[in-house]
């Protein structure tokens, strides 16, 4: 029973992968982004790896972790770290002003928020516009970042999901 | 397939737990060889798994527990004595079975290159044939090793079938295992036929008879007459072919009365659950609680804002019904994840037994308890643990039996294994009646190594000492053997007991024995708390590591070397603050008096100041997750009933670092350090908050000339931004009606802080009805100042509050 229904499940997955792929190739493998603000530099991530965006709610705060660890906070039951990009990226004092939002993606298994001064906007940039990261970019920032796009005369600084939890950066 | 998936997965179940009841058996036969019940029940639970993996295909399982049935076939009909050398054997087989059992379980098929069953096939058999296992070391055919036979068969096999087995032995030797089992097979079809033929006859018999009576009667009946009849046999006929008829139709009966007997009762009683289904109950329930706690806060708000409504009662017991509810719900899903310690417990019979052929020693183990019930998470993580504890027992415990007798004490020790509840906990006890330990030497080997100082050598009590065993590097062993020191040292133990929120506490008499005793929550999942409050911040420290809460003051700390302590009626209590522990920044004022946590594990203890005690809550575990976990003096976290994360304290951990922390840190002399020095009036502060420019002006006009440091805010909520990020205001005047906050919420949520709980609010406003006054009072203000005012009024009302004279 349960393997009958497994494999309608996969079918079904397969299905829609096939859709996805089909679709991208049409546009000609299109990446879609969300846009964000921290400090003075535009940043983005992919759009599925985003759970969702909350307004700024309140957290715990964590002993013994780096001053860009806020702490945690309580998203429906479950709690997740709450990282500062501001902070991690050394944008100075941050402000908790009514742009702020905490974005909730998920790193790899685990669910996380980090906090951005504002969103901007969602982007479809196509894959073989972006570049590779420059040298020139602080180390703390090297590390995270996956490639750089243009868009309207802006460079928006697209983020590696996987080395923003880095447990050895704690 | 799936079909024969189900059944698989069914027999692995079964097979696994008949084979760990299969050592427990084993260890008792080998000190009762003549229990034939015993003999019955092992043979059966051989018979059936040889039975279920033919029926699976499982040759390689079916090979050797085919071979392992035959000796125990027949040492049940007395033609074989299980000696310790057999039963070694018999044991390496059981290993293996279990091997490719895990093999089968994980690969699916018993076919493996990591196991090879022939040696201990080829051993079984030689038994089988009457040789000593060690002839069959060479994976020979019996009949190669005939010659050198009988003389290593009188000196293994002790017991008086001699005459028996020697018959046996000619005629296998002529005959290839083949050969024989055809026969047996032949006989025994012969054999069961006549047997059914008897038995129906019996049956007859019995239907005018009494019938119940008579059935346990007909198996002594039977086995008596056999019996003679084969051991004086000087028939050509071979003993064990005329003996397997016999066992069969006995074996058969006994599975025929035992196996329905317990299916009725496990179909009826009991039913098999995945353990993912309890967990998800469990977190369900741990949702609930939560949602439970919150219920409870919110009645209790509404409760304060509409005193004496008829409503609140019909509510009241909606909640209470609830709250009662989900509590027995809690306790119902708990009891369905409780299994048994015994499922540990039968694991030691057999390696205390190994133990004790390994190093010579005569040990008995006794287990009390076993019906004990804890948290399947907790009986899978505490069997590793015990394990160590008890081999170290045996190791470095127990006396060899020389030693022993020498001592006056009975040469075979004694390890006793005993779990009872104790409250809302379970304790393992672990106790040998060995050598003990002294904690003279225990010190100076620590000293020896580096662990501990010599000072701290001179202050430590007897338990603390014992308690060095734990502390890694330590041990205690002159030589290394391969029992104790398998890289797992007792630190590890104490570690991994922990992390079960457990404590170890150790007792000992030189000389008398050790005891060792293991305290454990009941269930991880959801536990007592005490919520205290370090500066701002909430934290729950789990309560079975508190022992007691005390209000002090700040006279009650002395010094000892620098170092604060408590002195608590006839104790020395180390004292640090928890926010220096966790370095939180000081934003208190001192108070008259201080809350101290005594918090206790083991045998240590250390007080704990804290800024407030907020109570105690029944609290849901929940992880940091990857990112953050492993924070020293960190559990996990729980959801609290107004939403908002709450970290709880890892006890253990906690007095780690406040031991480390103590030594740094003077008490007394980080709070006179909070102690700002206000002389001058420029020194205070006061923000003047009201969204009117006029009146602004008019208030800055009026206190300026006290030569006070004056601050503004337009509406509430800048002045709440004011006031949190500089906490250096000493004093707000505070309009009421202003957009974005008004004066009331502003009140409100400055005195949610504690920090400004004492910060002087002076309503500054126009609306002048008794009830606003009330209203400014409710939320917090402490003057109302009506408009229009003299300077020297509100000066006067600013000094006053002010404690300025």
């Amino acid at each position: 029973m349960s393997d009958q229904l497994q494999n309608i499940i996969k079918q079904q997955q397969q299905q829609q992968q096939g859709n996805l792929t089909n679709n991208e190739t049409k546009d000609e493998n299109i990446v879609q982004l969300v846009g964000f603000v921290v400090g003075n530099e535009e940043f983005a991530v992919p759009i599925l790896s985003i759970q969702e965006i909350i307004k700024p709610i309140e957290w715990t705060k964590v002993p013994f972790t780096p001053d860009f660890v806020l702490g945690v906070f309580n998203l429906r039951g479950n709690v997740l770290p709450l990282i500062d990009l501001r902070k991690k990226f050394s944008a100075g004092a941050a402000e908790f002003d009514d742009d702020v939002r905490f974005i909730v993606i998920k790193v790899g298994d685990e669910l996380a928020g980090f906090v951005i001064d504002r969103l901007t906007e969602a982007l479809r940039i196509e894959e073989s516009s972006i570049l590779p990261p420059p040298d020139t970019s602080s180390i703390e920032k090297e590390a995270v970042i996956e490639g750089i796009a243009r868009k309207d005369g802006r460079i928006i600084t697209i983020l590696k999901i996987s080395s923003l939890l880095k447990t050895n950066d704690r | 397939m799936d079909e024969m998936q189900e059944i698989m997965e069914d027999f692995l179940v079964e097979a696994f737990e008949m084979i760990e009841q299969l050592d427990q058996d084993l260890v008792e036969l080998e000190s009762n060889p003549d229990d034939l019940d015993l003999l019955n029940k092992i043979f059966r639970v051989a018979h059936t798994i040889k039975g279920s993996g033919s029926f699976l295909n499982l040759d390689v399982l079916t090979r050797l527990t085919h071979h392992m049935e035959d000796i125990l076939n027949k040492a049940r009909k007395g033609e074989l004595r299980i000696t310790p050398e057999i039963m070694d054997v018999i044991l390496e087989s059981v290993d293996m079975m279990k091997a490719l059992l895990e093999n089968i379980r994980d690969e699916g098929t018993d076919v493996t290159d990591s196991i090879n069953i022939e040696p201990v096939v080829a051993k079984l058999d030689a038994i089988s044939h009457g040789q000593s296992p060690d002839a069959a070391s060479a994976p020979a055919d019996s009949a190669n090793n005939s010659a050198p036979a009988p003389e290593e068969k009188v000196e293994e096999v002790e017991v008086a079938t001699e005459e028996d087995h020697e018959l046996t032995e000619e005629e296998l030797a002529n005959m290839s295992p083949e050969e024989v089992e055809a026969e047996i097979e032949r006989l025994l079809r012969k054999r069961q036929e006549e047997d059914k033929k008897r038995r129906e006859a019996k049956k007859k018999q019995q239907t005018t008879s009494e019938a119940p009576k008579e059935e346990p009667k007909e198996e002594p009946k039977e086995e008596p007459k056999e019996e003679p009849k084969e051991e004086p046999a000087p028939a050509p006929t071979p003993a064990p072919q005329e003996s397997k008829p016999a066992a069969k139709p006995a074996a058969k009966k006994d599975d025929k009365k035992a196996v329905p007997a317990k299916k009725v009762s496990t179909v009826e009683q009991t039913i098999r659950v995945d353990v993912n289904r309890l967990d998800n109950l469990m977190n369900l329930i741990g949702e609930l609680v939560l949602s439970k706690n919150r219920l409870i806060k919110i009645y209790n708000d509404v409760e304060e804002r509409y005193e004496g409504e008829h409503f609140l009662d019909e509510l009241n017991q909606v909640v209470s019904s609830i709250s009662i509810v989900t509590t027995d719900l809690q306790i119902a899903v708990m009891k369905t994840r409780m299994l048994q310690i015994g499922k540990v417990f039968n694991k030691f019979p057999r390696v205390i037994r190994d133990l004790s052929r390994e190093l010579g020693k005569k040990v008995n183990l006794v287990i009390k308890g076993e019906e004990t019930e804890l948290d399947k998470s907790i009986i899978e993580e505490i069997g590793d643990p015990l394990m160590h504890m008890i081999r170290n027992s045996v190791d470095h415990g127990i006396e060899p039996p020389e030693e022993r007798v020498k001592l006056g004490k009975p040469e075979v020790g004694t390890v006793e294994l005993k779990a009872y509840n104790e409250g809302n906990q379970i304790v393992i006890e672990i106790a040998d009646d060995g050598r003990g330990m002294d904690p003279e030497v225990l010190k100076q080997k620590a000293l020896e190594k580096g662990i501990i100082s010599e000072k701290e050598a001179e202050m430590m009590s007897d338990k603390e000492a014992f308690m060095l065993i734990f502390r890694a590097g330590f041990s205690t062993a002159s030589k290394v053997t391969n029992v104790s020191g398998r890289g797992v040292g007792m630190d590890v133990v104490k570690t991994n007991v922990e992390k079960l929120n457990g404590i170890i506490e150790v007792d000992s008499v030189k000389g008398k024995g050790t005891v060792f005793k293991i305290k454990i929550p009941l269930t991880l999942a959801i536990i007592q708390a005490l919520l205290v409050s370090a500066q701002e911040e909430l934290f729950a420290v789990p309560l079975a590591n508190v022992i007691e809460t005390v209000r002090i003051t700040l006279e009650d700390i002395s010094a000892v070397e620098g170092k604060s302590v408590l002195k608590l009626r006839d104790e020395v209590l180390p004292l640090v603050n928890m926010s220096d522990i966790f370095k939180i920044e000081k934003i208190l004022g001192i108070n008259q008096y201080l809350y101290v946590v005594v918090l206790g594990v083991g045998a240590n203890k250390v007080g704990l100041i804290v800024d407030g005690l907020i109570g105690q809550e029944e609290i849901v575990i929940k992880s940091l997750g990857e990112y953050l976990k492993g924070i020293r003096g960190i559990a996990g976290a729980t959801i609290r009933g107004d939403g908002k994360v709450t970290l709880i304290v890892d006890v253990a951990a906690l007095m780690q670092l406040a031991k480390e922390t103590h030594s740094r840190t003077v008490i007394t002399e980080t709070f006179t350090e909070a102690k700002k020095k206000k002389e001058k009036p420029e020194d205070y502060v006061v923000l003047i908050v009201d969204d009117s420019n006029t009146d602004r002006k008019i208030m800055r006009k009026c206190i300026e000339p006290l030569g006070f440091t004056i601050k503004e805010a337009t509406n509430g909520e800048e002045a709440l931004n004011i006031i949190k990020s500089d906490s250096n205001i000493d004093a707000a005047l505070v309009d009421i009606e202003m957009p974005k906050m008004d004066g009331y919420t502003l009140a409100q949520e400055i005195r949610k802080y504690n920090r400004f709980k004492n910060l002087p609010l002076i309503a500054v406003t126009s609306r002048t009805t008794k009830a606003d006054r009330v209203r400014g009072v409710e939320v917090g203000m402490n003057e109302y100042i009506t408009k229009p005012y003299t300077p020297e009024y509100l000066q006067n009302v600013l000094k006053r509050n002010l404690k300025l004279s």
